[in-house]
């Protein structure tokens, strides 16, 4: 049993075809299958329930509680696929990254809806404003990265409206209009009415996003003392805080620093951001890319980050460096973790198995800590 | 059982109505029984009241083997490219068996609270660019441009391809009477679905169709008996209270769906439209409840009288749905199957269940 406040940890949901259920897949052969998924002949395209399925299970098993499944042209689509693999498992939840502009908020809420009912309520979403002009374009999708997010509150506004239970959604903004708006199919799910949603994003219309229409800032890890700030600031305002990051966890640091080294691409010159041209967040990673120096702390590695992008920013070290570097999260106020490993099903075992264990315990004596702290006090009446 | 009152389409519009909560145990049980009826295809009817059909599609696509679905859709709830992506993603999960059936949009008011607040005629228009671009995604020939004055799509691309043994993309169905509904499904669709109507009436559009490559797909109520008058009598049992009749009169009223006005029309002129087919039940149950009524024998001559004119396919519903269902696959399809017998089965017709949340199959 977890303490109420205990951690939650997310796993990114592998893509499609990129666990090899019954083979051996290196930790390099991982990142190869990722970053050439994008490629229109890449069986990422393909939904493979198999892989998912193997990966899901093991996931459960260690602990995990949701799988982020992402949203882009490359992929299947999010809400499909949690549907699919939610009738398939009993457990594991599901946060369907979608972006505004592809759907009319009442259709989106109807399509999420409908899944809560046909999963036993295991479904979130991350809202993304989008970080690509031109897969946008292909979507239909031709506003300005700031216009994104303005309209991405007007989105969230009525699916708030709608997950409410008004009688009847009427809505005049700039981007999205209703009236009458009703959708009899509600959220279900055991213990609330609404989906969690997650925003993430590093610029200042992302955090003000969240702040207005989300349940929880994501972003990408970088040390407590640089998130501090930014965290107690969410929290202040009633969100809570989700980091994403990669994990590299092996018996010594020595071995993890060789894991890692050993997940450089061959062709050090290799970029696959370029993409992702409208991206905050994409372009303080790029801008590390000249640097030399790619710690952040000495378990905090960008190595891949000027290739593959910020969100390929890795915690690395020992079972017990590791879960220290978790709790010391804890203490500044982060609330939750999405993370990715080379290959994901490894990583997730051996998080489950070693990490976990040892992240559980602490809490338990931080909350019995607290628990006798607050007996030595005596009441003031 | 329900009967076929407390599944009339009023019940189902009020937001306590269980037909707005997925029932995948009633829907599963209605499915693998329309697999052992010989049915092809279940129809999932869209509306804010009900659940939406491309999740049910992949939920119940999940737990049954060689039932299709055919999915119905507005348009303007969402980019065509998101569209495309959600069925591709479909097909690969469920071997392909989704096909599409477009509708411009029936309700003028409920397409304003799903932020649609264009006419009848210009959203007709934009299914024209919208299936246009979605064509062009199915096509697969490279990246995909299209400026028009509703839909507008630059360097679109979609890795995930619609997957099906012999298709690359979906057969489409699209519905409606008005002018727009026939120009729409000439250019844009595999298959006219229509209201059924007597074999005379529906002759010179069958052929007009199908000369341009077009299938037509039927939609009808049915009610089979051992005789003609237990089916006539089965059917008056299925008027409704006096009440409901005024209450479904008045959302039916509110469409602006030429294919309701039409059905309405002949319910108030006519009633019976030949001695098989009954519009009694279409101001009560909607257009879909044209009926034909009568026994196995009858009723199987008819389908091969439409079959004559080039008719193809049927979406059949009935009150309640999986006792007529059973009761088409055990007495009526067989007979139709042996009068095909001689030809080839892929001249068969093609039998299809419309489907739906409150099918009272629990």
């Amino acid at each position: 049993m977890s303490q109420p406040d205990a951690l939650k940890f997310h796993w990114m949901l592998p893509k499609s075809g990129e666990v090899a259920v019954g083979a051996r897949q290196t930790a390099k052969e991982a990142v190869r299958f990722r970053v050439e998924s994008t490629s229109s002949d890449s069986p990422a395209a393909r939904p493979q329930m198999d892989g998912w399925l193997h990966f899901a299970t093991r996931a459960e098993e260690a602990g995990i509680e949701s799988v982020l499944v992402a949203l882009n042209r490359c992929e299947p689509d999010p809400l499909i696929v949690s549907c699919a693999l939610g009738r398939a498992t009993t457990r594991l939840k599901f946060i369907a990254a979608y972006r505004s502009g592809l759907m009319q908020p009442a259709t989106f809420v109807q399509q999420v809806n409908t899944l809560s009912g046909l999963i036993g309520g295991r479904i979130d979403v991350n809202i993304v404003a989008g970080s690509s002009t031109t897969e946008q374009h292909g979507y239909g999708d031709f506003l300005t990265h700031d216009e994104r997010y303005a309209r991405a509150e007007e989105f969230l506004a009525v699916c708030n409206a709608f997950w409410r239970r008004d009688d009847e959604v009427n809505f005049h903004g700039t981007h999205y209009r209703v009236e009458g708006g009703k959708i009899n199919t509600p959220f279900l799910a055991p213990d609330r009415t609404r989906p969690e949603i997650y925003v993430s994003g590093h610029s200042e219309p992302s955090e003000r996003l969240a702040y207005e229409q989300g349940t929880c800032l994501l972003r990408v890890a970088d040390t407590p003392e640089k998130l501090q700030a930014v965290v107690a600031r969410t929290r202040a305002r009633g969100l809570r805080v989700c980091l994403r990051l990669g994990l590299i966890c092996k018996p010594t640091r020595a071995e993890a620093l060789m894991a890692a080294e050993a997940l450089l691409p061959d062709n050090r010159d290799e970029t696959t951001t370029q993409l992702k041209d409208d991206s905050q967040m994409y372009r303080e990673g790029a801008a590390t890319a000249g640097s030399t120096h790619h710690w952040l702390s000495p378990c905090l590695w960008t190595g891949l980050v000027p290739h593959y992008g910020p969100v390929w920013t890795t915690l690395l070290g020992s079972p017990d460096e590791v879960a220290d570097a978790f709790l010391a999260y804890k203490k500044i106020g982060v609330n939750e973790f999405i993370i990715s490993g080379w290959p994901e099903v490894d990583e997730v075992v051996t998080f489950g198995r070693e990490v976990l264990p040892i992240v559980r315990e602490a809490e338990r004596r931080l909350t019995a800590d607290a628990g006798n702290h607050s007996c030595q006090v005596a009441p003031t009446t | 059982m329900k009967t076929a009152q407390e599944t009339n389409r009023v019940l189902t519009t009020m937001s306590s109505s269980p037909a707005a909560l997925p029932d995948m145990d009633g829907w599963v049980k209605f499915a693998r029984s329309a697999e052992d009826a010989g049915i092809e295809s279940v129809l999932l009817s869209f509306s804010r009241y009900e659940p939406d059909t491309i999740l049910i599609a992949c939920a119940v696509g999940q737990a049954t083997k060689t039932l299709k679905f055919i999915v119905a859709y507005r348009l303007g709830l969402m980019q065509p490219t998101t569209f495309v992506q959600q069925i591709n993603t479909l097909s690969g999960l469920i071997g392909g068996r989704v096909a599409l059936n477009i509708v411009a949009g029936s309700s003028a008011a409920e397409q304003r609270g799903y932020g649609d607040f264009l006419d009848h005629d210009e959203r007709y228009a934009r299914a024209e660019e919208f299936l246009t671009i979605c064509r062009n995604l199915w096509n697969r020939t490279g990246d995909v441009d299209f400026a028009g004055k509703y839909c507008r799509v630059e360097g679109a691309r979609l890795n995930t391809p619609f997957m099906a043994p012999e298709r690359t993309f979906p057969e489409i169905y699209v519905s409606g009477h008005s002018e727009q509904a026939q120009q729409l499904a000439l250019t844009c669709s595999s298959s006219w679905l229509r209201l059924i109507d007597t074999p005379e009436k529906l002759a010179p559009s069958v052929s007009c169709f199908r000369e341009r490559g077009t299938e037509v797909s039927l939609r009808l109520g049915i009610i089979c008996r051992p005789t003609h008058e237990e089916a006539v009598k089965a059917g008056r049992a299925m008027l409704p209270d006096e009440e409901i009749g005024k209450q479904e009169r008045a959302i039916l009223s509110g469409s602006d769906s030429q294919t309701l006005k039409q059905a309405l029309a002949a319910a108030d002129d006519v009633g019976w439209l030949s001695r098989n087919l009954w519009a009694g039940l279409v101001p009560y149950y909607g257009s879909s409840a044209m009926t034909l009524l009568g026994s196995p024998q009858e009723l199987a001559e008819i389908f091969l009288e439409y079959k004559r004119i080039g008719v193809t396919q049927f979406i059949i519903s009935g009150w309640p749905k999986l006792e007529e269902m059973v009761i088409f696959g055990r007495d009526v399809l067989p007979l139709i199957r042996k009068a095909e017998g001689a030809t080839d089965a892929s001249d068969q017709v093609r039998a299809s269940e419309s489907f739906s949340t409150s099918s009272g199959v629990t």
